[in-house]
């Protein structure tokens, strides 16, 4: 048997008998560099190379450790991680050779990303780390600074979780910009404008905190860490900064994975989040910039195909055909108005942002009050989607990307302002049971 | 003409008087037995009320959405009320059925034999129903918003199919076991069934010829030589 318990609690991980040996061996590290992995041996080398690099470049004084959690690969990504070596004089003219470690493992639990960060929390715990960086084993855009800009701000300033920002074109990321940043900056007060970025740095303190949570064997553990690491360090005090770390080139995310199970992901885990933090939301008013560090810079954009007429149709079919149950759903004058925009041609398309917010919201009560399955309420969201995608692209083809930002800024401002609106109706049901309960006496 | 009167009109005159005498202490029993229960039905409901007050079950019910199936189903009134009246009329019903056995009559006995001997299948009937009702609307949502996010047109339809489909199914499961025409449901939904699949499937088959042929070229074009992406905008 190669395995046995690190901690004899319950929250405790599993982790194999020769990543303990390792441990015990390091005894502590400064700095732990996670790559979470499932069949990505094209590309995780030229990242192992670029945390090395960068560990090598910017921290030599420091004790440094990369950990491969693998998902079990088939195609030879934890040899490849092994294997590879860096010829550091030809990268860099004068270094010093640092205390670099590497520890390869799959990890034990529920297939996902998750899981995966969990074994990396687990060992930062147990080695004691200072701090810790997270990185996509598929990104092939990568380079050393990117080690440092994520680690720095934790070790030199104080920091406990360190957000990427990262620089897109201006249709990259729709689900972010339309949904996640807008409520995400509503709802926590903090514009963290990538939160499910998916390359983050944070404290070893962070680290620890996250490990003390029990969400090991839901979603988290599958697809929603990125959000839930972002919002759990908001919601709970840590300090938090934001990380230009230039383009993020990397593979297509599953590309058989269609549009609505995405949006289920995300949305999903955001209400879920929504539940556990109300206490925290809804005294939140505004938002406030959060420290940026790096060389935030834009380039020219290169125009791309959109289909838009297919999302147009798409639209119309979703407010025709489940009419009724956004009626359920929705207000009355919201769904007068999806009826009145989707008679509209293309060229008079235009979806305003305090409606959109306030579907958005909308919606998160829906499955709040559990109206229906929460699966169907939040696929149902998909032609309203891309509904405002559409009209953010008929709006914005002409634009910068300075003037993209701008207008996301408005659609921001839009979520804060209906913010009343989403309390209003969150906490209407817990009012009416606190009044009837009242009423009724003891 | 003494005799013949006493045994042509006063005996079973008499006899009749006698039963009626050996009646009443029975008939009287089942008025009392029918009387305790409308008191004890009352009660539990009075009971109940308060006791599902205090576990809040109408909130607990509206949150796991079973109002909504509820109202959906054309019931007014709210969950602990429905469940109260439909304890009340539970007890009620056990007591009238004693009251009935109380009064001794062999026609009734048999009858309410073969009631209870009836009941697990009206039971078995119900829930089969309220099972039914409730995955036709879950299923035929999940392919209303699946067609809907493939952009099918008419998407209305499969809704509507998929909804008829298991209602139809549900019914007839339940006739069977109720046993009513349990030979005739079971052929009819045979024929409409098979009758109805068989129309799709020569539906498709003819009207979709072309679009099959495209499907599957597309497919093999796409596995040999990959197509250029017709909408380049990233979600994620």
């Amino acid at each position: 048997m190669a395995e046995s318990k690190v901690k004899e609690t319950n929250k405790s991980v599993v982790l194999r008998k020769e990543v303990q040996e390792k441990i015990a061996e390091l005894k502590e590290a400064d700095i732990l560099v996670g790559i979470p992995s499932y069949n990505n041996a094209k590309t995780i080398g030229h990242v192992v190379k670029a945390v090395q690099a960068g560990l090598t470049k910017y921290f030599p004084d420091y004790k440094s450790v990369l950990v491969n959690s693998d998902g079990g690969s088939v195609d030879g990504t934890m040899d490849v991680v092994k294997n590879t070596t860096l010829d550091l004089d030809s990268i860099l003219l004068q270094h010093r050779v640092g205390s670099f470690h590497k520890i390869v493992t799959p990890y034990q639990g529920i297939p996902g990303k998750g899981s995966a960060f969990r074994t990396i929390f687990e060992i930062a715990k147990e080695l004691n780390v200072k701090a810790c960086a997270v990185v996509d084993a598929d990104l092939r855009s990568i380079t050393p600074e990117w080690i440092e800009l994520l680690v720095r701000p934790v070790l030199d300033a104080g920091y406990d979780y360190v957000a990427p920002y990262y620089h897109r074109h201006k249709y990259d990321g729709t689900i972010t910009n339309t949904i996640v940043y807008p409520i995400t900056r509503a709802l926590y007060g903090k514009r963290i404008r990538q939160p499910i970025g998916g390359d983050f740095g944070f404290s070893g303190k962070l680290a620890a905190f996250y490990l003390t949570k029990d969400v090991w064997d839901t979603d988290v553990a599958r697809y929603g860490i990125d959000i839930w690491m972002t919002t759990t360090a908001v919601a709970n005090g840590f300090k938090i900064c934001q990380a230009f770390l230039g383009a993020k080139i990397h593979d297509p995310k599953d590309p058989g994975a269609d549009l609505s199970s995405m949006l289920h992901q995300v949305v999903n885990s955001v209400v879920n989040l929504m539940e556990e933090y109300e206490h925290v939301w809804k005294n939140v008013n505004g938002s406030e910039a959060v420290p940026t560090f790096g060389f935030v810079y834009t380039v020219g954009l290169e125009p791309i195909k959109v289909n838009l007429d297919g999302m147009l149709d798409k639209f119309r079919l979703g407010v025709k055909e489940l009419g009724r149950m956004y009626e359920s759903i929705l207000p009355g004058e919201l769904m007068w108005f999806l009826g009145s925009l989707a008679e509209k041609d293309k060229e008079d398309f235009h979806f305003p942002d305090n409606v959109w917010a306030e579907i958005i919201y909308s919606f998160a009560v829906a499955c709040h009050k559990k109206l229906m399955s929460t699966g169907h309420i939040i696929k149902s969201l998909t032609p309203l989607y891309l509904g405002k995608v559409a009209s953010f692209v008929i709006e914005t083809w002409e634009s910068t990307a300075d003037e993209v930002e701008q207008r996301l800024e408005q659609l921001c401002l839009a979520f804060e302002k209906e913010k009343t609106y989403l309390i209003d109706r969150w906490f209407e049901a817990e009012e009416t049971e606190k009044g009837d309960n009242e009423n009724k006496g003891p | 003409m003494q005799g013949v009167f006493d045994k042509i009109i006063a005996e079973p005159f008499r006899d009749l008087f006698q039963r009626m005498i050996e009646f009443l202490p029975n008939l009287l029993s089942s008025i009392i037995v029918l009387g305790i229960g409308l008191i004890i039905a009352w009660a539990v409901k009075v009971l109940l009320q308060k006791l599902l007050q205090i576990f809040n079950i109408d909130n607990v019910c509206k949150r796991v959405g079973l109002t909504d199936i509820l109202q959906k189903g054309g019931f007014k009134d709210s969950p602990s009320n429905l469940i109260c009246k439909g304890i009340y009329g539970i007890v009620l019903v056990i007591f009238v059925i004693m009251a009935l056995y109380s009064l001794k009559i062999d026609a009734i006995e048999n009858l309410i034999e073969k009631f209870f001997l009836y009941l697990p299948n009206i039971f078995v009937a119900i829930i089969l129903i309220i099972f039914g009702y409730v995955l036709s609307n879950f299923f035929s949502r999940a392919v209303l918003i699946a067609a809907v996010n493939r952009g099918i047109k008419h998407s209305g339809i499969l809704y509507t199919t998929v909804k008829v489909a298991i209602m139809v199914l549900t019914i007839t499961m339940a006739l069977e076991q109720l046993g009513i025409g349990k030979d005739t449901v079971i052929i009819a939904f045979s024929i409409i069934f098979g009758g109805a699949v068989f129309a799709v499937s020569l539906a498709f088959g003819l009207a979709g010829k072309e679009i099959a042929k495209e499907f599957l070229e597309k497919r093999i074009k796409r596995d040999s030589e990959p197509e250029e992406p017709e909408d380049e905008l990233k979600h994620l």
